[in-house]
């Protein structure tokens, strides 16, 4: 009768320890922190719960070559953090077999409010964003057949994608959820300027002209604290006869929105220059001036900036104290985004 | 015993037979032959075809009674060059029915919700990554009147959005409608040529994106389906 209770004892504690384990092995939930005054996301969290193993799946499939054809273009490569996941010193995405984009990338940051994605809104959803970079062929010219191929064969992914998923399948909509739940974390809402308006710090004399200069001149389009409105303008920008890039018209097919292209923010602006859809503006001054001075009125060019937008060099100075306020060098910083398995230098080691 | 085992196979058997819709790709009257066969259109362009898909969904009987069998939701991917995908098992018995319906689509709500699995996934490539949204129908080939490079004449049609809706709901009567199990459809290439708008191969060897012209085809393709068997 003493072994039979044994025996039991046994059972039933294999039975417990397998509902622990399997209990366990459930992904551990990730909050997802909108920053005071800021709206709800248009993301929808609901279809694609953060959790930290999605996220950190995420994490290594944005840092992995092997989302491209020859290995050489990870996600990473054009969206670099130190540049706000934008890429530094680029003005055309470098791609696949010595190929250029025709658009400077734009900084990752905040996506959880993006309605649209892209300079022109094509793309109308965060997990189909990634299919474009992905098989362009000037790009990473990668099939997604091709990745799941060299994933299943890679010896940690299936077992990252069952921890993050709950099963070892890797399939189109895991890849591209993981992504987004990387690409959703990259909140940027830390910068001197949040810090001034929580009244955790204060604009010293130049950053707060510059921020009256701002409110007046610049931010009916470039609005907080998104610092866009995620509309589409025609700066009065000249199509580049090489690039013969239309913008938006390109995704709606009306002429109205001709050489239209969506407002990026200037949040961490002062680490992603070059400027502009096609990267044509290589320092702050060049975008000021053409402001100033050479924007072309066509057709489509908007109607706030028909007249040109006055700045003397004095209200320039001024306002490039109140941007460079938007640098968030926490998110720049952020080891939570680093590649895996990167150690941030300690600043003492770090040579200018 | 036997006997008992071998009425409960031929239940399961029965049980298993569903009704079947066979779609079977022509090119005007003759069946469609991919990468062999040159045909003529309407206006007599010359063309050889390389790939047929389209989707498939939405689809309904109405039955003798006049009332609607509602199936499933389930998007179908038929391909000529793969026989399997041209047969739908529909999750219903055989039956008498006098109409069926179908989409050739996408919903638009399918367009807009991120990534979607099976016979939608992106991967199968009736998608477009640049300006969100799944090409409904693929239609690929070669003519020598087409001025696109390597005379090629590929039309990817879709559009979900309003005044791009290409979208399109098929509605064919059956006339026979004692115990339908099986409705073969014919699929007609030559009709995305013909119809309310003709399709020049030497005006437009290209349509890659939605709008008018995609709509104008999607009208004319509507038309390419016609009961060719029903048993």
């Amino acid at each position: 009768m003493k072994w039979q209770i044994t025996i039991l004892t046994i059972i039933l504690f294999v039975v417990i320890a397998t509902g622990f384990t399997i209990h366990s092995s459930k992904p551990t939930p990730l909050v997802f922190k909108v920053p005071p005054g800021w709206p709800q996301p248009v993301y929808n969290f609901k279809e694609n719960p953060l959790t930290v193993q999605g996220f950190e799946l995420g994490k290594k499939l944005f840092y992995d070559g092997r989302l491209s054809k020859d290995g050489n273009f990870p996600c990473a490569g054009c969206h670099q953090q130190f540049a706000a996941f934008a890429t530094y010193d680029h003005n055309l995405s470098h791609g696949y077999d010595n190929s250029l984009t025709i658009r400077n990338a734009p900084a990752l940051q905040n996506l959880a409010w993006q309605k649209a994605l892209m300079w022109d809104g094509g793309i109308n959803h965060l997990d189909a964003q990634p299919l474009a970079p992905i098989t362009a062929p000037n790009e990473m010219a990668e099939t997604i057949e091709n990745i799941i191929k060299k994933l299943n064969a890679d010896p940690e992914y299936p077992s990252l994608f069952k921890q993050a998923f709950g099963t070892k399948e890797i399939s189109t909509k895991r890849i591209m959820q993981a992504l987004s739940q990387f690409e959703l974390m990259l909140v940027s809402c830390n910068s001197k300027y949040d810090k001034v308006m929580h009244g955790e710090a204060a604009f010293n004399l130049p950053e707060s002209l510059g921020y009256a200069i701002f409110k007046q001149k610049c931010a009916s389009c470039h609005k907080e604290p998104f610092f866009t409105d995620f509309s589409y303008r025609n700066t009065g920008l000249p199509m580049d006869d090489v690039l013969q890039d239309v913008g938006r018209m390109k995704i709606t097919e009306k002429t109205a929105d001709s050489l239209k292209f969506k407002v990026p923010s200037l949040r961490n602006v002062a680490v992603t220059q070059p400027y502009g859809h096609d990267g044509r503006f290589f320092f702050l001054i060049n975008v000021f001036d053409h402001y100033r001075k050479s924007i072309i009125v066509g057709p489509t060019t908007d109607s706030l900036l028909r007249n040109k937008l006055p700045l003397s060099n004095y209200e320039i100075g001024q306002l490039t104290a109140f941007l460079y306020t938007l640098t968030d060098s926490s998110f720049l910083k952020d080891p939570r985004f680093a590649p895996p398995g990167y150690t941030i230098i300690p600043s003492f080691m770090h040579v200018h | 015993m036997i006997l008992f085992f071998l009425c409960i196979c031929s239940i399961e058997v029965l049980h298993a037979q569903n009704l079947q819709l066979k779609f079977v790709p022509f090119a005007g009257k003759q069946s469609l032959v991919l990468m062999d066969s040159t045909y003529h259109t309407a206006l007599n362009e010359p063309i050889t075809f390389r790939n047929f898909l389209f989707y498939v969904s939405h689809i309904q009987l109405t039955n003798d009674k006049g009332h609607t069998v509602y199936l499933n939701n389930a998007y179908y991917l038929l391909n000529a060059s793969d026989t399997a995908s041209l047969t739908i098992h529909l999750p219903v018995k055989p039956q008498s029915i006098v109409a069926i319906q179908f989409t050739i689509g996408v919903d638009s709500i399918k367009n807009v919700s991120g990534i979607q699995t099976g016979s939608l996934d992106p991967m199968l490539g009736m998608f477009w990554t640049w300006n969100t949204g799944y090409i409904f129908a693929k239609l690929e080939g070669n003519s020598p009147v087409s001025k696109a490079p390597a005379h090629y004449v590929t039309y990817h049609i879709g559009g979900y959005k309003h005044n791009e809706n290409a979208l399109r709901v098929i509605q064919l009567n059956i006339s026979k409608k004692q115990w339908v199990h099986q409705i073969d459809i014919g699929a007609d290439v030559l009709a995305w040529f013909n119809g309310k708008q003709p399709l020049s191969i030497q005006e437009h060897p290209i349509c890659h994106s939605p709008g008018k012209l995609a709509m104008q085809i999607a009208d004319n393709y509507a038309q390419m389906f016609h009961i060719i068997h029903v048993e």
